[in-house]
């Protein structure tokens, strides 16, 4: 199996896409990654390779100055990027997944505001839900947004805000109706732009991967933002809004896992033929072609099953049960693979030297973060319930 | 030969060409000597020659300079070589031009040489022809000489900066120990080479604008060519023998009481083998 993801894409131009990021980073990203990863520091010169060639801007609509490209593409896009480095992927992650949100729920002003913007990118996006004291049940958010007159005033604690440092528009879930049930018919998302009174950026969490791009704390106290900061102008839709985007988000993440596994089983499947061990190449052990042969085709099912959750976004219908599904087995299948091209390495698999260190530590944050696979078990499961009402 | 035309506006041919990927580990690389070809390796993609996307920035960066005029890039090869041109689309090149016939099977770099300048007189006007320094397979360097020579035109090769003037250019040129500067009018060819710069990475966007240009195809016969010019008989340069050199290895132990006459006498055996 060639690493080539682009051989599973439908759309040809979006093949062509996807192989010329694979181009770039094969060229850019591969030979510093571990670098940049191990100093902990932002990717300047990788954000802004990302940038020239466009990637901020691929789901932005055209009459906003985007390209409006696939998630079939956007997914090929992921694979690659997470095929040098998993925190690429992650950096464009919120900022795809906030524009998707302006773009479907935003009013006409939100739109003509930030999705421009968003293209350069003259600005960069953040989503943040998570609090101190909710994460997988996002609906027992605490924050809240007070209206007072032409103004909300946001007071909570935000946790692990990825871009928190850097973003220049922050999606922030809240509670306009604190004492609505179902809760989530009192949950609304605010456009919340840096630099107001009251909004602070805290402390970046010291983590075990995902590196280069930083996690922050945010807290909201008195923060007071215009009405027109509201998503889609109206209460009471911040929670559905938000999930439809968390499964552009999920689409990111599973395409992380397969790019990441690939990554792995690429060095692993090199080492095994040139690594003598009992007088052959290791390769020629029969356990190792066990091993190689469920890498590669663990690699291959989540793949498959990421182009096909991103062609059932494309194709406009809900896709919280293929987004999930693909998101669950892609990261799980993951961390595996990586554990797994580890063994195939034997003791070099431990040292700073190769990259694999950091595939081991960057492979767990995609089974937790945009929710973690029990959620994504849950979210599965219902959505199976739906299909065979009784 | 047509001259340049009065107005600022700049016409470039670039010439692309795609090569096995560079980078296929020896073990994959075979060849058939007896049909005296290479064997493509399985698994890995043929790729442009990495001389060739430098040219493609060098006319690239004059045509904007100049505000107007077109870079047409030319290819010989097979149907994949379609992909060769569609990068120099991609990175934002007007028109593609492949030259795809049974009969280029085989030949040699005079007759790729001769198509080529038979296939730039058929696109008509032209102020600069740009090509690599050389392509990485063969490594002969010779076709940018060949079609200079065939359309009456200077020659100037292994470029590292190119500026136009109006209706000349100044090169600058690689040498072994330093550098060079030359002149010459247009029309003219120049190689490029690597010390010019890495060239861009496509956009997105003009990925997809590249998408939709079409990239015609000539056979032999649409640049006229004759079937006694062309196919393996048709070589200047006829093809002998074509294989991979065996690398042999000895590990002979050096004998001596100390170190001193270990020294001695491996000193003496690398002389007798005329190494030192
Ligand atoms: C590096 C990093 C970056 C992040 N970036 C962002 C970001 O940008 N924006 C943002 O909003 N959040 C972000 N997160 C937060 C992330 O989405 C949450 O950590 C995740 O959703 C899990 O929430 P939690 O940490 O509160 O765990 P909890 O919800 O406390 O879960 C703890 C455990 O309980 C399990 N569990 C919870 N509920 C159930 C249930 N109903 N059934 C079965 N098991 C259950 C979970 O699966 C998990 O195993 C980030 C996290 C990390 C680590």
């Amino acid at each position: 199996m060639a690493r080539d993801f682009a051989a599973d894409i439908l759309d040809p131009i979006a093949g062509e896409i996807v192989t010329n990021v694979g181009r770039w980073v094969d060229r850019e990203v591969k030979p510093q990654a571990s670098e940049f990863e191990h100093a902990d520091v932002y990717p300047d010169p990788l954000v802004k390779g990302m940038s020239e060639m466009g990637l901020f801007g691929i789901k932005i609509p055209e009459r906003y100055g985007g390209l409006d490209l696939s998630f079939e593409c956007y997914a090929g896009v992921c694979m690659e990027l997470a095929r040098g480095w998993m925190s690429l992927a992650g950096i464009i992650n919120t900022h795809v997944l906030v524009g998707y949100t302006i773009s479907e729920y935003g009013t006409e002003e939100q739109r003509q505001k930030f999705l421009p913007r968003l293209v350069e990118p003259e600005i960069r996006c953040a989503l943040t839900i998570t609090e101190p004291d909710a994460g997988s049940d996002a609906q027992a958010i605490k924050t809240t947004a007070r209206r007072d007159g032409d103004d909300y005033v946001i007071n909570g604690q935000k946790m692990w805000v990825t871009n928190g440092q850097r973003a220049g528009v922050y999606l922030a879930l809240t509670k306009t109706d604190p004492t609505a049930e179902p809760r989530h018919r009192g949950m609304s998302a605010f456009l919340v732009e840096p630099g107001i009174a009251g909004f602070s950026v805290g402390k970046k969490f010291d983590k075990l991967g995902y590196k280069g791009v930083e996690t922050t704390e945010l807290s909201f106290d008195d923060a007071r933002v215009p009405a027109s900061a509201l998503l889609g102008g109206k209460e009471g839709s911040g929670f559905q809004h938000v999930m439809s985007g968390l499964e552009v988000g999920r689409i990111n993440v599973a395409g992380r896992g397969v790019g990441l596994a690939q990554a792995a089983f690429d060095d692993a499947i090199r080492y095994a033929q040139v690594r003598v061990a009992f007088g052959r190449p290791i390769i020629e052990h029969q356990a190792q072609q066990i091993r190689l042969a469920e890498m590669a085709t663990k690699i291959r099912a989540a793949r498959l099953l990421t182009f096909d959750a991103a062609r059932k976004k494309d194709s406009g219908v809900r896709s919280d049960l293929d987004a999930g599904m693909a998101k669950l087995f892609a990261t799980e299948m993951c961390q595996e693979v990586v554990l797994d091209a580890m063994r195939i390495h034997g003791g070099v698999s431990y040292s700073k030297e190769l990259p694999l260190e950091r595939y081991y530590r960057d492979a767990p944050l995609m089974v937790i973060a945009e929710g973690t696979s029990d959620i994504q078990k849950i979210v599965i499961a219902r959505a199976l319930q739906r299909e065979y009402p009784v | 030969m047509r001259r340049r035309r009065p107005s600022e506006s700049v016409n470039i041919i670039v010439c692309v060409k795609q090569i096995p990927d560079p980078e296929t580990p020896a073990a994959s690389f075979k060849v058939d000597e007896a049909a005296k070809k290479v064997i493509p390796a399985q698994g890995i993609a043929p790729v442009v020659n990495p001389f060739d996307p430098q040219a493609t920035e060098a006319a690239l960066r004059l045509r904007d300079a100049a505000g107007e005029g077109k870079v047409t890039v030319i290819s010989l090869g097979p149907d994949s070589a379609r992909d060769a041109i569609k990068h120099a689309l991609a990175m934002g090149a007007d028109e593609g031009v492949l030259l795809n016939d049974p009969s280029f099977e085989g030949i040699d770099n005079f007759q790729t040489a001769v198509a080529l300048a038979k296939a730039i007189q058929k696109i008509g006007a032209f102020d600069l022809i740009l090509m690599g320094r050389s392509a990485a397979d063969w490594d002969m360097g010779v076709v940018p000489a060949g079609v200079g020579q065939l359309l009456g035109v200077p020659v100037v090769t292994v470029a590292k900066a190119i500026e136009r003037n109006g209706g000349a250019v100044k090169v600058d040129r690689v040498l072994d120990d330093g550098f060079q500067t030359v002149e010459t009018p247009l029309p003219a060819v120049v190689s490029v080479s690597n010390e010019f710069g890495e060239p861009r990475y496509p956009q997105l966007r003009q990925i997809m604008l590249a998408a939709k240009k079409t990239v015609q195809v000539w056979g032999a016969a649409d640049i006229g060519m004759a079937a006694d010019e062309l196919g393996a008989s048709g070589r200047w340069l006829p093809l002998d023998a074509l294989y991979v050199p065996k690398v042999e290895s000895n590990v002979e132990i050096i004998e001596g009481e100390t170190p001193e006459e270990k020294a001695r006498n491996l000193a003496q055996k690398l002389r007798a083998a005329k190494l030192i």
